[in-house]
């Protein structure tokens, strides 16, 4: 097993999300519901996404904490049959409210998919996406961009001799690692990553992880994994979520170490899931 | 046997054999078509014959055309007489005479029993005329300029005589066809002009000065160039060359009807080549001749091409917006899936039955009503409200429709969904996305699309009588004349060449190699539309190779 100092999950004297002030929250989730069709899969969750840290979704397959991570940038839109019940506020914005336009919405809180998925374009164009869909197409401007963000994702030294080549020639690491550096590169607010080394080699998951330790500097993020150890590691926040509902949410070190709740007891042990 | 037959052998052989039998037949035809379309342009022999008909000498002159091996009892029920021939089958040629204007048919028939001997001069020549077809014989001498020459010169004169006859028509042509056109043109367009101002009141006695102005420099013109045309007529009628044919007679042939004159008895293998090579070339790029039965099929091949991709041109958008709505828009109900069974249905109706549509719709309705409102100068005679290019074009378009469709769609529905969401999240809004991602990524799919549009159209004939072909365009649908592209005038068509000179010609053995020959051209035509399609979707799906993760 890869061992990273923990040292971010050992921040003693974390502030409870529940007593997060207005400052130093990222978003906020209020009493918020879903269905698909007559299923319902979130059940009023209520929670804060503290500013500036690494927040983890874990649980058991299908407990829900991808749909809840596809509420944050309405992803969940693009199933016709998905309704939202709550609100999610972003800065003290409710982003379902009808005046929300759904594209800016995306352009602050980036995602990243289990599976890497670039363009069938070149790398540059990979990274410059999200600016040439703003208008933005002053060569100097893409250019700075590029070689910010493919540094900030831990690629540029890799990739820099060969930025016209098919993005397609990368590795799969190599890949992910280019689309969070196409995420960062329109600065978003919030970073959501769904599982975003599940198809990764043990090597390259390192590097991610590395690089989410990075990210945080910058943005919010939001995790989900089903890899315990790997939301230990990385995150500061961690919540567990079971059937839908958000079941306990601290800071990591806590719910690892002292869950106060016997499911997720049971969960982090390794008694079912 | 049993086992033999859980193997799976029995399946592998039955596939295997399907394929083969698939091959075969395909390879076979074009086979077939190009070996019967390309011995025609082989110089072959010119023989002559000496026959005994009924105990008198006979003298026959041509070239073998066919073979065929016949029952005696047939001949004799026509009443032949084949006395003094024992057996059963007996050898008949065909053989192709020409000197059209001097025999009752340029094509006979002659028994291999009353052939005494087969000799192959070097100097019998063979004649192509612009009309009346080929003529055979032997040059007896040439009059150039009016002075006769008979000896051993006479050849090096024909040459130089019929080069200068080839050369003086072709400068007729380019006036006739050029320069004279253009005044017609222009002429016509004067006319139009003055109509309108007629039809709309306006027409004062300064416009009509003006008008008459114009006319009148157009007319002195005219006359400069008949003048031209005149002198030159006169100056191709000077020489003649006298060719004594089958009969024994000597015939004087004006020099300004030959084309060529060729000794293919007095030619090796390797001129023979280059002569297969020239006629190839003449019948690719010269207009037709003599109700089609000889010389090029050009406009032909233009007109082919020029529809197709005219359908190209129309086709492939239509069907791709309606591909992206039905499949990225359109709300996913029984109303999208009937919407697209139909459209799926539409590529079985039968193409003369898109003919009648385009006839009625396009030609008649759309073209009448588009020469009520802008063409009312021309009228009665229409503009648009008859045949031409574009309907044609048009018809082929919804004939091939649903195909671009159909594969469009197919094609859309193989984008992986990641590829979609890693746009919408990076703040692309659908549109942005299907601009920027899915349409350049489906564009292999569209292409194989258009690949079997083209293929379609190409081939299409039946509705293309109804709304557009003719037997003889006499201009082409692309000209030196404002605006350039006509796309109101009628066309010629491969296919329908095929059809005219096969059974509506007048001398449907003489055509009968064209058949073949036109026939392996509009398949050399397809091929090559379809190669240069699959090259491009080649390209493109190497480009977007991603479907593979």
């Amino acid at each position: 097993m890869i061992s990273v100092a923990p040292d971010i999950a050992k921040v003693t004297n974390a502030i409870d999300p529940s007593e997060l002030t207005p400052e130093l929250t990222a978003l906020e989730m209020k009493n918020l519901s879903l269905h698909y069709g007559s299923k319902q899969a979130l059940y009023n969750i209520d929670m804060k996404i503290p500013k500036g840290k690494v927040t983890a979704f874990i649980g058991p397959s299908g407990c829900g904490k991808s749909t809840l991570l596809r509420c944050i940038n309405r992803m969940n839109d693009l199933v016709d049959i998905c309704r939202v019940d709550g609100a999610i506020e972003l800065e003290g914005k409710n982003i379902y409210d009808k005046d929300v336009d759904v594209a800016s919405l995306r352009q602050n809180v980036g995602m990243v998919f289990q599976r890497p998925n670039p363009f069938p374009k070149s790398i540059y164009e990979n990274v410059v996406y999200g600016l040439r869909i703003q208008g933005n197409n002053d060569k100097r401007i893409l250019d700075e961009t590029v070689e910010k963000s493919l540094r900030k994702a831990a690629l540029w030294d890799e990739v820099k001799d060969r930025l016209h080549d098919s993005a397609f020639g990368l590795s799969g690491g190599q890949q992910q690692r280019l689309v969070i550096a196409r995420a960062i590169a329109i600065e978003p607010k919030v970073l959501l990553l769904d599982e975003p080394t599940s198809a990764l080699d043990p090597i390259s998951t390192l590097t991610i992880e590395e690089l989410i330790n990075d990210l945080k500097e910058a943005y919010t993020v939001v995790i989900v994994t089903h890899n315990m150890q790997q939301a230990a590691r990385v995150s500061n926040y961690a919540a567990f979520m079971f059937m839908g509902e958000l079941i306990e949410y601290s800071d990591t070190n806590k719910l690892f170490t002292a869950p106060s709740i016997k499911k997720t007891e049971d969960y982090i042990t390794g008694r079912y899931g | 046997m049993n086992k033999w037959f859980k193997s799976g052998s029995p399946w592998i052989w039955m596939t295997a054999g399907a394929v083969s039998i698939s091959l075969i037949s395909v390879i076979g035809l074009l086979l077939l078509i190009a070996w019967r379309g390309l011995v025609y342009f082989w110089p072959s022999n010119i023989y002559e014959f000496s026959l005994e008909l009924n105990k008198t000498p006979v003298t026959v002159i041509g070239e073998v055309y066919d073979r065929e091996e016949v029952p005696t009892s047939r001949l004799q029920g026509v009443g032949t007489d084949i006395s003094g021939f024992q057996g059963n089958i007996i050898e008949r040629f065909l053989i192709k005479t020409g000197n059209r204007e001097y025999v009752d048919l340029d094509f006979r028939w002659i028994l291999a029993t009353d052939i005494k001997s087969k000799t192959a001069h070097a100097d019998l020549v063979k004649i192509e005329r612009n009309k009346n077809g080929n003529f055979y014989g032997y040059i007896e001498g040439v009059i150039e300029n009016g002075k006769t020459i008979k000896d051993k010169s006479k050849y090096e004169a024909l040459e130089s005589v019929i080069d200068r006859a080839v050369e003086l028509s072709d400068e007729m042509m380019d006036i006739q066809n050029g320069e004279i056109g253009s005044i017609n043109y222009k002429l016509e367009e004067l006319r139009l002009e003055e109509r309108s101002y007629e039809l709309k009141g306006k027409l004062t006695a300064e416009i009509i000065a003006e008008l008459n102005a114009e006319r009148k420099t157009l007319q002195a013109d005219y006359l400069v160039l008949e003048k031209q045309l005149m002198a030159l007529r006169a100056d191709s009628q000077r020489d003649t060359v006298l060719v004594k044919d089958m009969r024994g007679e000597v015939v004087s042939i004006p020099v300004y009807q030959v084309l060529d004159a060729q000794f293919p008895n007095d030619m090796n293998v390797f001129e023979k080549a280059i002569q297969f090579i020239v006629q190839i070339g003449k019948f690719i790029s010269e207009d037709p001749r003599e109700a089609n039965t000889e010389g090029g099929v050009f406009p032909a091949i233009f007109g082919t091409v020029f529809m197709v991709l005219l359908m190209a041109i129309i086709v492939t958008p239509f069907g791709v917006i309606a591909a992206i709505y039905l499949h990225e828009y359109a709300a996913k109900n029984a109303i999208t899936k009937i919407v697209r069974i139909s459209v799926i249905n539409l590529a079985g109706v039968p193409s003369i039955v898109y003919g009648v549509f385009g006839l009625g719709f396009f030609v008649y309705m759309l073209g009448g009503n588009i020469d009520a409102l802008f063409y009312p100068e021309a009228q009665p005679s229409p503009t648009f409200g008859t045949p031409g290019v574009i309907w044609s074009a048009l018809t082929l378009a919804i004939l091939t429709l649903p195909v671009v469709i159909v594969s469009t769609e197919e094609g859309l529905s193989r984008i992986p969904t990641a590829l979609r969401q890693g746009s919408l999240a990076l703040g692309a809004t659908k549109a942005e996305t299907l601009w920027r991602i899915v349409i350049p990524m489906a564009s292999p799919a569209i292409m194989t699309g258009l690949i079997l549009a083209v293929a379609r159209a190409a081939g299409e004939v039946a509705p293309l009588m109804l709304v557009g072909v003719v037997k003889m365009a006499p201009t082409l649908p692309l000209d030196g004349n404002f605006p350039f592209v006509h796309l109101d005038r009628k066309f010629m068509h491969l296919g329908f060449h095929i059809y005219d000179v096969g059974f509506q010609s007048p001398n449907v053995e003489a055509a009968r190699p064209l058949v073949y020959a036109t026939a392996f051209l509009l398949v050399s035509v397809i091929v090559t539309l379809n190669l240069t399609a699959i090259g491009i979707r080649n390209h493109l799906r190497e480009k977007y190779k991603s479907l593979e993760h």
